[in-house]
């Protein structure tokens, strides 16, 4: 690696000059930020940690981080469960596989606001309808409360985003040398024993950037929430993302939200980096 | 062979499907060494292009600026929130233009309220000031008010309605111009209350009203209505702003500004406020917690299943766009009867027009002749009036001119001088009226909090954000 020295650090420059400008650097700025009274125009005063102890009383924050876990938690579990079933069957020897793979990663290739849009559609005047029409009560009044409105929010992130789990099980998946399974079989292993005994163990690094993704993905929903609830009903299915937001720009509280986002930062960091740890600790290695 | 689950272990998830797609690429290691001294010289050349693409952008940018450009020619730089106008914006600043060909006018448009606000403080503190922007409530004012120049001398300034400019005057400066006025009330489908048998003009008190309504709601089958009303429940700005700002715009004698300064809010109408909450609630369509803008406007009202709603004069274009006919000639603006509001519509000015003083005085002067050009000259009035389909916040309009009936309801009314001036809610805490008076009338219609808990949280909240 002689050539390391110039053209190493040439391809790496633009990457790092733009990941240091809009990411590095405001990170940076946003924590100094967050220790002052910062209006987005200019700073006047240092507050020290006075922004974090309103933070510790703000109910409305700690509610929206609880949905935010609790949105996390189910989808989280939904989306490795359904990724890996829908990898599962679009992997069995089938002739519509292929075109089932582009049907089901389809979703993920919509906007998450248009998505919401949809879903607010199917959700309110679709499922609406139907109940009317066959009388039952669970499929009307959706999103006009706040359990509705969670189910919302978990369905929508599991339609959107189980199709992208899918792909990273499906490579995976593929990369399992038939002569184990093979053998397996030859031993009277039932097809049961051999996904519980040699499939699942030989896929566990996928679960690993799975929940990886997932986790923090179903942490950072945002454009889903804003057009598919939009908080509603009173701010209650309102994820931490949107009150970060909702806190800056419509209540002008700056420095307050950036003091939410360090906040946040460090829980999702948190859960991320031990979730990694863990899963990395199980994966077997052939 | 190692499997490929192996190999790539846990990585960057981004790699995987790098290092999966390139894999036919790869190169062996003999192909490797003579691709090196090869595509050393093609690298430093892409470099060089690289550098060359972007010091090509930044003095393109250059050209841009505001200022003065060619010899005398003054560039105003405006920028503004109004999406709906943002052609007919345009076209006008080219007759503009042509008029005076020593000045050169930038538009540039931002929209949505929220998006509006960050991009304009994003333009100030990257130093790329515009010469016009919009302003709107006094908090706004207080967060600009180093840079905005005095227009107290303007002729539009001479000629705003009353009230309208209460917001942006600051002891003898006045600060902005209005942009328009909006006003709201209840938006009815006048035949509707014709077959149902119900004079809108007789609805002056609560009782008038909560009579009218339970009228058509008996005839509700007949009129083949879903309801009476739509409240849109999951706009929060609809019950946190608008309903609730005519029950307490007295306590602030309708001034937005008595409201910023004020540090508490006393709630005295608070039970008349919860009266006529209820009363929507009940004779809405439902689920009141789920309906929004769109359902209330476009799918309820315009096709004619609610005979009412509480909404003002910027439903016209949707109303239009859905049955034009039932715009034009089927609809009409009714006040919301409150005690010692009788025959009063709230009409306030959303936006205001403010010039950057940090900007040279020509550009200043040049930025006030605009405005003044727009709002008095006779192609800036018919423009205001036909093309931006504005209710003018100024006097010597021709009403008959307006484009619809709920605009030139709101005009006759602030002519007569029957308007709340102001909407008092603009001076509340910031995301006050939505966040947290809004969200709370959620919570009390989905049944989880008592009435009079919510009003003294949200009066908690305003004291917390006024100590």
């Amino acid at each position: 690696m002689r050539n390391r020295d110039f053209s190493f650090w040439l391809f790496l420059t633009p990457v790092i000059l733009s990941l240091s400008l809009v990411v590095i650097v405001p990170f940076f700025y946003g924590f100094v930020y967050s220790f002052t009274n910062w209006n987005g125009i200019h700073a006047t005063e240092f507050l020290g940690i006075k922004n974090y102890l309103g933070l510790y009383k703000d109910a409305e924050f700690r509610s929206a981080i609880w949905f935010t876990t609790k949105v996390a938690i189910v989808s989280v579990i939904l989306l490795n469960f359904l990724g890996l079933g829908l990898a599962l069957l679009v992997t069995q020897k089938m002739r519509t596989s292929s075109l089932m793979r582009t049907i089901f990663f389809m979703p993920n290739l919509i906007g998450g606001l248009i998505l919401g849009f949809i879903w607010q559609f199917i959700f309110i005047s679709v499922f609406g309808s139907i109940g009317d029409k066959f009388g039952v009560e669970a499929l009307t009044g959706w999103l006009s409360t706040t359990k509705t409105g969670f189910w919302g929010i978990v369905i929508l992130t599991a339609w959107q985003m189980a199709g992208y789990i899918m792909i990273i099980y499906i490579a995976y998946l593929e990369s399992i040398p038939k002569d184990l399974i093979e053998a397996a079989e030859i031993d009277g292993a039932n097809s049961f024993q051999r996904f519980r005994n040699i499939t699942f163990p030989l896929v566990a690094p996928a679960f690993t950037i799975s929940m990886f993704l997932t986790l923090s993905n179903s942490f950072q929903i945002y454009d889903q929430n804003l057009s598919l609830t939009d908080g509603g009903p009173y701010n209650s299915t309102q994820m931490v993302a949107m009150s970060i937001v909702k806190t800056a720009f419509t209540e002008n509280k700056m420095a307050y939200a950036q003091s939410q986002a360090v906040i946040f930062f460090i829980i999702v960091a948190i859960v991320a980096i031990t979730q990694v740890y863990y899963n990395k600790k199980r994966e077997v290695d052939l | 062979m190692q499997p490929l689950a192996r190999k790539i272990k846990v990585t960057f998830w981004p790699l995987l499907f790098f290092k999966t797609f390139m894999q036919p690429f790869a190169l062996d290691e003999k192909e490797r060494s003579t691709m090196k001294k090869k595509s050393l010289a093609s690298i430093v050349s892409m470099f060089l292009v690289a550098i060359l693409v972007l010091a090509g952008c930044s003095s393109s940018n250059e050209g841009g600026s505001s200022g003065k450009s060619s010899k005398d020619q003054v560039t105003i730089d405006i920028f503004q929130f109004k999406v709906e106008v943002k052609d007919e914006l345009e076209n006008l600043v080219k007759v503009y233009e042509k008029e005076n060909p020593d000045v050169k006018i930038n538009v540039k448009t931002v929209g949505g309220g929220n998006d509006y606000g960050a991009s304009l403080k994003a333009a100030f503190s990257s130093g790329d000031e515009p010469a016009i922007f919009n302003i709107g409530g006094p908090s706004d004012v207080e967060e600009h008010r180093a840079h905005l120049a005095d227009l107290s001398d303007t002729d539009s300034a001479g000629i705003a309605f009353e009230g309208t400019l209460d917001t942006v005057t600051d002891g003898e400066e006045i600060l902005g111009l209005p942009f328009n006025q909006e006003g709201y009330g209840f938006v009815y489908n006048t035949r509707i209350f014709e077959e149902a048998g119900v004079n809108p003009e007789d609805i002056k008190t609560f009782e008038d009203l909560e009579k009218a309504v339970t009228k058509i709601d008996s005839q509700k089958e007949d009129l083949g209505l879903e309801a009476v009303i739509a409240l849109a429940g999951k706009e929060k700005w609809v019950m946190g702003n608008h309903l609730a700002n005519i029950f307490f715009a007295t306590e602030f004698d309708n001034s937005s500004l008595v409201a910023y300064e004020s540090d508490t809010i006393a709630f005295e109408k608070s039970n008349e406020l919860k009266r006529h909450l209820d009363l929507e609630n009940k004779y809405s369509a439902q689920p009141v917690l789920s309906l929004d803008y769109s359902q209330q406007v476009e799918e309820l009202f315009s096709l004619e299943r609610v005979a009412m709603i509480q909404q003002g004069n910027w439903i016209y274009n949707s109303v239009y766009d859905m049955d034009p006919d039932l715009a034009e000639n089927g609809i009409d603006l009714l006040p919301i009867p409150v005690e010692g509001y009788e025959g009063k519509i709230p009409a306030g000015v959303p936006m205001y027009w403010a010039v950057n003083s940090n900007k040279d005085d020509e550009v200043v002067e040049a930025s006030k002749a605009f405005l003044d050009w727009m709002y008095t000259s006779d192609t800036g009035k018919t423009a205001v009036l036909e093309d931006f389909k504005f209710v003018p916040a100024y006097e010597g309009y021709d009403a008959e001119k307006i484009a619809d009936p709920l605009s030139q309801t709101i005009y006759e009314y602030a002519s007569a001088g029957n308007t709340i001036a102001g909407w008092v809610y603009n001076g509340s805490p910031a995301g006050w009226s939505q966040e947290v008076l809004g969200a709370g009338m959620q919570k009390y219609l989905s049944g989880d909090v008592e009435w009079d808990d919510m009003i003294d949280n949200a009066r908690e909240k305003w004291e917390a954000e006024r100590k």
